[in-house]
């Protein structure tokens, strides 16, 4: 198969990712009848994991890893994960992506990518306060279109 | 990601973002009609557009109930 991601837009990931901190895990969850965008999704990610070695990918099936996809709370495919990673040990901060992440997208994941390497949200003191006090489980889906 | 921070600062909060064409009836039954929309707890709140830090805060405050930071 073609590459998706052309020379120009892999130089220009290369530059964002020399701001990688720590080892950083995208969970790929696929499932095989019926997903439009699960290859494509996988070998999007397959692509830009190449480009650091700070970057690794665990590929599951929805169906036949449902145990490991429920532990992460993928109910989607194509489902991704991006977690950190610490020795053997997969850190999950519950943050997801249902769908392909192309597009406009596609500079999200790279930034999460890059945010979630940081292991720092870099949001407001104030921010940070009510969210430290917070005592019931937040769920946050947030719609988006790849243009 | 606005969104995807909030998961990282906190493990109370986790954080999707959804490609509402690939997930018709998800985006149906949140009544998504412009990107990006941010729902909140199923439904329980919503926020429609790209939204300060403090608008998104707000809204979740208002879900949970937590008057007390406001």
């Amino acid at each position: 198969m073609a590459n998706l991601l052309n020379e120009d837009v892999k130089i220009q990931v290369r530059e964002v990712f020399a701001q990688l901190k720590d080892p950083t895990q995208v969970l790929f969850f696929g499932q095989k009848n019926e997903c439009e965008f699960c290859d494509d999704t996988r070998q999007l990610v397959e692509e830009v994991v190449e480009l650091s070695e700070k970057l690794t990918l665990e590929v599951y099936d929805l169906d036949e890893d449902a145990g490991i996809a429920k532990k992460y709370n993928v109910d989607k495919a194509p489902g991704l994960v991006i977690a950190g990673r610490a020795e053997d040990q997969i850190l999950d901060f519950g943050i997801r992506y249902a769908g392909i992440p192309s597009g406009h997208e596609f500079s999200s994941f790279i930034h999460d990518l890059v945010l979630v390497s940081g292991r720092d949200s870099g949001l407001s003191g104030k921010t940070r306060d009510f969210l430290n006090k917070l005592d019931k489980p937040v769920h946050l889906q947030v719609f988006v279109t790849p243009t | 990601m606005l969104a995807h921070q909030l998961a990282l600062e906190s493990p109370m909060v986790e954080a999707e973002m959804v490609e509402a064409m690939e997930f018709p009836e998800l985006a149906n039954r949140f009544r998504v009609s412009g990107v990006p929309q941010t729902t909140v707890n199923q439904g329980a709140g919503t926020v429609v557009g790209a939204v300060p830090e403090e608008n998104l805060l707000a809204e979740i405050m208002r879900v949970v109930g937590n008057h007390k930071f406001a």
